[in-house]
């Protein structure tokens, strides 16, 4: 067993003072080994956001620590832990800037962490869009005259562009078309493999997460409610809601039909 | 670019547009090949064709001292062009960086900046243009400072507010999880972003700052003569209504032809780009 | 044979832009029978959405559209309406659901208002008092069962799931023949979307309303639908008894799309194109099953 890259140790997040208090996240604690994907799944509201957003640094925690290969990350990030942790967003519609070449968007991880001499960056763009599997000349084009699932795969691309070892997914394929989803999943799963990344999966999507997370967190109202293998926690759900959640998706054959119901049939008999 | 320029002569009211602000830019860069008399741009006086209706060569008849008025409001353009340009030169970039910082930095960056925006916006643009003529020696140079002075802050709350939404955009949470800095971050990123809007509002100001610069020398506060002034024109001639409406009319046209086609262009523009007012 | 609630023959649609003519819709047909719950699922850009637009009047009226082809509510010719019977038409006889529920309420109205004004649509003269009552009996249908602080709400003071139900309510108040639901419940987390199907499945299946639904989301499609077609780059590809479709799929499009889709049970990520010439094939149409 190698130590975790990344560990959360009781980990909470409030939000607002006074009566107004939310708690977004109340004490997390988990780890991602190297090279596994990680997913979170739950809800709006569940926390699942809040927790992306303190690994990356966008706010710190109210309690809590973070580490990053055995260090105390700071609240105030510098550069090398930035480079360490990158994200691959939602919409991959706002993720680029529309004023913005495809180059020069890319560019941008390389200039500010100084990867490679200045006349070899343009090289590295071209080779970071061609294991995407974009045509190297896409970085004279704007963003808007490519497709979705195009934008996401520069997206990929900047986030491999750090060399990170620890790439945060929020919700990378829901604002896709179904065709478009499996393409870039077969790609993010690659790319795990041929640079031993790791992934923390944010989603909401049950479906996706049975078929590219090693684990699963399961969030509701800030707390995570379970941890498993992604195997275990759909054949033996411990808690009610995970059955409950896994019960509610939508979908597309009688053979997940009645996996569905047979959950849903075990949460009757814990009621 | 080039699709702009397709789709602005396409629609017959910008097409329009651009011919009067073509004619306006023309006369002012080509004046002393255009304008019949280019001596009566300054002081001349030509007590044997005074006060006389249009007819030739005078084609919008002469002023009072016998200047030919044509020439008079051709050299006008060019005055009110630099004008123009030197005040939106100056007021645009102060007013655009404050209104980046503004809305990106937030917090009491951002209170500090937006009260002291709110204190000039709060004094009408006239009267603030006024007091400081009033207080200054009217000139070219103070006229230019006066109407800059109250133009920035315009500026201001447009970047301001384009900015607080381009904030929450995925692409800026994108540059700051790379690290980027924050200068980066305002000006390659946000403010290219805000263009549109700003070319679109710079396009409509320069009628309205050829306006305004006309009412402060209507009210004697603007250029002084003899430097011909289409705002100085109008209110010397007024004098002389109805009689001699040739003083009033042709400056007066000439201020609504320049700004009317500065504003044709703009909201075209502000069409195309789709930008935010 | 009953007329059918909406028949759409060779329905073609483009608009005319800056750079030319671009044709989105090249002569999709189909038809929703009284009662029946049809689904038309396809991705973004396939032409789904605007199909609903046209049927709800909403696209003729822009000067860049050309449409041409028939589509007839009850028998009557949409296009020989004038533009204001269409308009009444709508939010009576025909009314619609969308994506988002709070955002599709007016934020500045109480739901009673909200209801009220809906209601007037039918009928001019009814009170206040009378909309309420009516608006609290079919709030009870979607389960709301303090109907009286919802009806006293304003849409930002309702969660999600509840607002999507008001819309149901407010879409069904009317009785209307048909209905239209873009993307419903699509805003909505899982367990809420599920029961808001639910919910109105019940409803339409109680109160006989056609349902025209729209949806890019094939499990959703499944689980609601009796009859499907599956549009793609403005053609209907496959169509067919849900059933069918869903276990025997014939097109090359709707194969690709169906094994696209992550299953519950596993199996990894299937390794299927983006694109396919074969995707341009011919329609596949199945048999209906046979009525009795």
């Amino acid at each position: 067993m190698t130590a975790p890259i990344l560990e959360l140790d009781n980990v909470s997040k409030t939000f607002g003072t006074g009566d107004d208090v939310v708690q977004a996240a109340q004490s997390i604690s988990f780890g991602v080994t190297k090279g596994e994907c990680l997913a979170i799944v739950g809800e709006s509201g569940s926390g699942k956001s809040t927790v992306a957003n303190m690994i990356l640094g966008i706010y710190p925690p109210t309690s809590g620590e973070i580490h990053l290969n055995g260090s105390v990350l700071p609240s105030r990030r510098q550069l090398a832990h930035r480079r360490a942790i990158q994200l691959v967003q939602q919409n991959p519609l706002s993720s680029l800037n529309p004023k913005r070449s495809i180059g020069a968007s890319l560019r941008l991880a390389l200039d500010v962490h100084e990867i490679g001499a200045k006349n070899e960056r343009a090289d590295l763009v071209s080779a970071l869009l061609e294991e995407v599997g974009l045509p190297a000349d896409y970085a004279k084009r704007s963003p808007t005259a490519l497709s979705g699932g195009q934008r996401q795969r520069v997206a990929i691309a900047r986030a491999l562009a750090c060399q990170s070892q620890l790439v945060v997914l929020d919700e990378p394929t829901s604002a896709l078309d179904v065709l478009v989803q499996a393409r870039v999943l077969k790609l993010l799963n690659q790319l795990r493999e041929t640079r031993n990344l790791t992934f923390v999966f944010i989603t909401h999507d049950l479906s996706v997460v049975r078929n590219i997370a090693s684990r699963i967190a399961v969030f509701e109202r800030g707390r995570m409610i379970e941890l498993g293998d992604t195997s275990t926690l759909f054949s033996n759900p411990a808690h009610p809601y995970t059955r409950r959640l896994i019960s509610a998706v939508p979908v597309v054959t009688d053979e997940e039909a009645a996996l569905r119901s047979a959950l849903a049939a075990g949460l009757e008999d814990t009621n | 670019m080039k699709r702009t320029l397709a789709i602005l002569t396409a629609n017959p009211l910008s097409l329009l547009g651009l011919v009067l602000v073509f004619v306006v830019v023309f006369s002012a860069v080509f004046a002393d090949f255009i304008a019949p008399f280019p001596e009566h741009a300054g002081a001349v006086v030509d007590f044997a064709n005074f006060n006389q209706p249009p007819q030739w060569p005078y084609i919008f008849g002469t002023d009072l001292v016998g200047r030919d008025l044509f020439t008079r409001v051709i050299y006008a353009y060019r005055i009110s062009l630099i004008l123009g340009i030197v005040v939106l030169a100056i007021a645009v970039p102060i007013g655009v960086s404050i209104g980046l910082v503004a809305g990106y930095l937030g917090g009491r960056t951002e209170y500090v900046l937006m009260r002291l925006t709110d204190v000039f916006l709060s004094v009408p643009p006239l009267v603030l243009a006024m007091s400081i003529m009033g207080v200054l020696k009217p000139t070219l140079a103070n006229g230019m400072l006066a109407v800059t002075v109250m133009w920035w802050p315009w500026y201001t709350r447009l970047v301001y507010n384009i900015t607080r939404g381009e904030k929450e955009e995925g692409y800026v949470l994108a540059a700051e999880v790379i690290g980027a800095s924050r200068l980066h971050i305002i000006f390659r990123e946000i403010l290219p972003n805000c263009v549109p809007a700003i070319v679109t509002k710079m396009t409509l100001d320069m009628g309205f700052v050829i306006l305004i610069a006309s009412s402060l020398s209507f009210l004697g506060l603007g250029v002084q003569p003899p430097t011909p002034d289409l705002g100085s024109m109008v209110a010397d001639g007024a004098k002389y209504l109805p009689d001699s409406w040739w003083l009033t009319i042709f400056p007066g046209l000439a201020i609504l032809v320049a700004v009317f086609g500065f504003n044709l262009i703009g909201d075209a523009l502000r069409d195309i780009l789709g930008a935010e007012q | 044979m009953s007329i059918p609630t909406l028949d759409i023959q060779d329905l073609k649609l483009g608009f005319k832009g800056y750079t030319g003519y671009a044709e989105v819709l090249h002569g999709i047909s189909l038809s929703v029978a009284p009662g029946e719950r049809v689904a038309l699922v396809g991705e973004s850009g396939s032409g789904k959405s605007v199909t609903a637009r046209i049927v709800l009047g909403l696209l003729q009226e822009l000067r860049t559209a050309r449409i041409s082809g028939s589509v007839r509510f009850e028998g009557k010719e949409l296009d020989r309406l004038t533009k204001r019977e269409r308009h009444a038409l709508r939010g009576r006889a025909m009314s619609m659901i969308f994506q988002d529920p709070t955002s599709s309420l007016n934020p500045v109205f109480r739901i009673g208002e909200q209801f009220h004004d809906v209601l007037r649509r039918a009928d001019a003269k009814i009170t206040r008092e009378a909309a309420l009552e009516r608006a609290a009996s079919i709030l009870a249908e979607v389960s709301v069962r303090d109907a009286d602080r919802v009806l006293n709400a304003f849409p930002f003071q309702l969660s999600g799931g509840l607002n999507q139900r008001v819309m149901i309510a407010m879409a069904l108040a009317n009785e209307p023949a048909l209905l239209i639901a873009d993307e419903p419940g699509t805003a909505l987390d899982v367990t809420v979307q599920a029961q808001t199907l639910q919910l109105m499945r019940k409803l339409v299946e109680e109160h006989h309303t056609a349902v025209l639904f729209i949806s890019h989301n094939l499990g959703v499609v499944r689980e609601f639908a009796d009859r499907v077609y599956v549009i793609y780059k403005g053609r209907i590809v496959e169509q067919g008894p849900t059933r069918a479709v869903f276990e025997g799929p014939r097109h090359p499009y709707t194969r690709a799309l169906m094994a696209a889709v992550p299953r519950l049970t596993g199996g990894g990520i299937p390794d299927i194109e983006e694109n396919s010439p074969d995707f341009g094939a011919p329609i596949e149409i199945h048999p209906d099953e046979v009525q009795t």
